[in-house]
């Protein structure tokens, strides 16, 4: 027994129940996702690069591209890496516990994933894939040739996963916190899970539900959404933006708190404004996530007083995570910083957030939203906060707490290389979709005859996204490279107050801590000023 | 320290996460694998495919799953220790918050469609039964009461008493379903399919996806029940399964009121 935690076991991997090794479960799936995705991604641009069809020989060749990258992305790389990976490797760490509150529930949720993982890439193999974009509109959902019922257990699948993750991620943060923590030495990431979570626990089900009847109307006759039969079509748009607004906060307040957590250890600083940015920043998104979704049904022909309501809480939402963005720039404030790779990547988001959030005002204004709505200018816009901001936050945490999964630092010039393709490459790739977009460049397009002056721009665009291809693989490359051979790092590299780093040994063993946690009164995990 | 302590029955208790070796269990890789063979693939070789012999097969291969990660999964919660006990009676309602969202979602979707048509209900609707669901709120309401008769009995340690008052708590759903069937039977004889007009997709929806609960709440029971026969029982889980009923319970009497007597 005693070295049974050594070597490497494929039946004590397939079925763990330990949190840590669950976390990579759930990011080697997420960035399988992220790397099919991702060539979907070059293919749509090598698509876009002049009007007419450059690479799918039809329509729905596209239709299938544009589904798999936008499903695959958001549902399959963004909320597993973050709340699935990061939340599962780091939380039970960061709160002094030995694991999660359900272990076994954990291991369901995991596998979940990769049944939903397992159905979408059947999708992409069956003679009738899913052609509905990550969104499935009725209409054309029901009456497509397409197989929608896998984009439905999709959803399903990885709706039920994140439900029992919430559940078991609550109890663990209220139940299972080291003696002597308050709510107030939480790390800033412990927060934003807690939060991501919430939404996740009221919002899928809705989802679930939209889609439920989806199925039906599609495979049992159903008319839900049939308004010749008495059901609404709009219906399912306010169902799944009800649920598919929230999600771009479950995705943000975890990136957030990753890159709290990077800065004010890299930083070696206090979080500026602490509680403010909890419970105001955190607290109102919470507040007020639920109440602006019909920015997405602006031009749908929905009431007027709906329309402006929406628009007050959609301008308002960007106070919450205003105070956010200014403890993130607070906890620079008189940092001495070292600024490693995981650095680089969190000043960048900084810049990228910025942009995709004074992109989304124009877009929250009904009269603005008339014209650029259905423009490449909103692609680009949440571009910027879902794809890049997110994902380089993901890469800015992977780094950060690379010794910590694998006792070697991934640092060098490797990395730093690609960080400035993957920095330069997206902006060339959606600076010229801003551009276009104001001058009226739709969106979902397979082609664009009707529009051959915006082919210089789509020329750029996919230039840029080359790059970004090549920085990924760069990444990707230096993280296997690193993971084994990488330069042995020391205990604690970044000299960090956070639990995680100071009473667990890198990477943990089987129930994470050599002695109990407790902490005093006045310990913080960003103790650093005194 | 020691990993291994042993009840009053002499059967090991093992703690997890001790830290001694890395914890695994093959329950819930068994569950998850059934459920994707019995829900995704069955549903999509019969509806979308119609192919009736994958639709067999990915049945036989997915219920069969379920059935032996469920006994695992139970039996590995009745010996082992978790880190903190009594966590699944918090779990348990916030699942039910969850669940609260999904009937929500449906009502609203009622609300609307009832609320934008000129007349209710719409053509071909025959008349709905008035005694029947009556008659299934008494035995639902009665069926929350024995089960909490059931949980005192098992707090006082009268083990048999516990088991007898939840056989009767499983008849009263038993009788509750076999009402739900035969008033499906009646209705689809009169031509109301859930594909026949707006009322017909909200009603079968409705009360169906509310029956999938009992159903549910009845297999928590009988997953129960039968380790109990063999003097098995984790209070934790009884008081899980008590909640989940008393809420299956409290969402019946919203069904009755909107879809029947409204
Ligand atoms: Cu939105």
């Amino acid at each position: 027994m005693s070295d049974a935690h050594h070597g490497f076991n494929l039946r004590e991997w397939i079925f763990t129940t330990d949190h840590k090794r669950i976390g990579i479960l759930y990011l080697i799936g997420a960035l399988s996702a992220f790397a099919i995705a991702g060539t979907f991604a070059i293919m749509i641009r090598m698509q876009q690069y002049g009007p007419g069809m450059q690479v799918f020989d039809s329509g729905s060749g596209y239709n299938t591209a544009l589904y798999f990258h936008g499903a695959a992305m958001i549902l399959v790389f963004l909320i597993p890496a973050l709340t699935g990976f990061f939340a599962n490797y780091f939380l039970p760490l960061m709160i002094g516990a030995k694991d999660v509150a359900f272990p076994r529930i954990n291991a369901f949720s995991v596998w979940l994933f990769y049944a939903a993982i397992i159905l979408a890439l059947v999708s992409l193999v069956i003679p009738d894939p899913p052609d509905v974009m990550w969104t499935g509109y009725p209409p054309y959902s029901v009456t497509t040739e397409g197989n929608t019922a896998f984009y439905v257990f999709t959803v399903h699948l990885l709706g039920f996963s994140s439900i029992l993750g919430a559940i078991n991620f609550l109890v663990t943060v209220i139940y299972m916190r080291a003696p002597g923590m308050g709510w107030n030495q939480l790390n800033m990431f412990v927060w934003t899970i807690l939060a991501a979570f919430i939404l996740q626990l009221i919002f899928i089900p809705v989802l679930a539900s939209a889609v439920t009847m989806l199925l039906f109307d599609k495979y049992l006759g159903t008319h839900f959404f049939d308004p010749a039969m008495g059901g609404d079509v709009l219906l399912y748009q306010n169902l799944f933006w009800f649920y598919s607004h929230p999600a771009v906060y479950v995705i943000l307040l975890p990136a957030i708190g990753i890159l709290f957590d990077v800065i004010a250890t890299m930083g070696k600083n206090r979080i500026f404004n602490y509680k403010v940015c909890v419970y105001a920043g955190i607290g109102g998104v919470l507040a007020l996530a639920g109440e602006v979704w019909i920015h997405h049904l602006y031009v749908a022909g929905v009431p007027d007083w709906i329309r402006v309501g929406m628009m007050i809480t959609t301008l308002l939402i960007s106070v919450p995570i205003g105070l956010m963005l200014m403890s993130l720039w607070g906890t620079l404030y008189k940092a001495s910083i070292t600024f490693n790779v995981a650095m680089h990547y969190a000043s960048a988001c900084l810049f990228l957030l910025l942009i995709g959030g004074l992109t989304g005002i124009p877009l929250a204004m009904t009269v603005m939203t008339a014209n650029l709505g259905q423009t490449s200018f909103v692609h680009a816009h949440f571009h910027f906060v879902m794809a890049l901001f997110s994902t380089f936050a993901i890469i800015s945490g992977i780094y950060y707490w690379f010794p910590k999964m694998t006792g070697r630092l991934a640092e060098g010039k490797l990395a730093v290389v690609a960080f400035w393709f993957n920095i330069i490459g997206v902006n060339i790739t959606f600076w010229p979709l801003f551009i276009i977009g104001v001058q009226g460049m739709p969106r979902r397009y397979f082609s664009y005859e009707q529009f051959p002056q915006f082919a210089p721009y789509h020329h750029v665009a996919t230039y840029g996204s080359f790059l970004v291809a090549l920085g990924m693989v760069l990444t990707l490359i230096n993280w296997i490279k690193s993971a084994f051979w990488g330069v042995k790092s020391e205990a604690n590299p970044w000299h960090s107050k956070s639990l995680e780093w100071t009473h667990t040994p890198n990477p943990p063993g089987p129930g994470n801590f050599p002695h109990d946690v407790t902490v005093s009164a006045d310990w913080t995990p960003y103790d650093y000023v005194k | 320290m020691t990993a291994h302590s042993t009840t009053a029955h002499g059967t090991p208790i093992e703690h997890q996460g001790h830290g001694h070796h890395w914890e695994t269990s093959i329950a819930p890789f068994a569950v998850v694998f059934g459920v994707f063979f019995l829900l995704p693939l069955t549903f999509s070789m019969h509806f979308v495919y119609h192919n009736t012999i994958l639709t067999a097969v990915f049945a036989g291969i997915g219920l069969p799953l379920i059935l032996f990660g469920v006994a695992k999964w139970i039996d590995e919660g009745l010996t082992q220790k978790p880190l903190v006990a009594g966590l699944a009676g918090v779990g348990m309602p916030i699942f039910i918050v969850s669940e609260i969202f999904i009937f929500l979602s449906f009502f609203a979707t009622y609300w609307m469609v009832r609320l934008s048509t000129y007349s209710w209900p719409p053509e071909h609707t025959p008349e709905m039964p008035v005694l029947l669901p009556l008659f299934m709120t008494f035995l639902l309401i009665t069926s929350s009461v024995t089960v909490h008769i059931a949980e005192e009995k098992l707090e006082h340690g009268d083990l048999a008493a516990f088991r007898k008052w939840l056989v009767i708590t499983v008849l009263f759903g038993l009788a509750f379903l076999s009402c739900t069937t035969f008033e499906y039977h009646h209705l689809l004889e009169h031509d109301f399919l859930p594909s026949t007009n707006a009322f017909s997709m909200i009603f079968f929806s409705i009360t169906g996806f509310h029956a999938s609960h009992v159903f549910l709440g009845l297999s928590i029971f009988i997953a129960i029940l039968l380790p109990a026969l063999g003097g098995r029982v984790n209070k934790t889980f009884v008081l899980c399964g008590s909640i989940y009923w008393h809420f299956v319970d409290v969402v019946w009497i919203f069904v009755v009121s909107q879809i029947y007597f409204w």
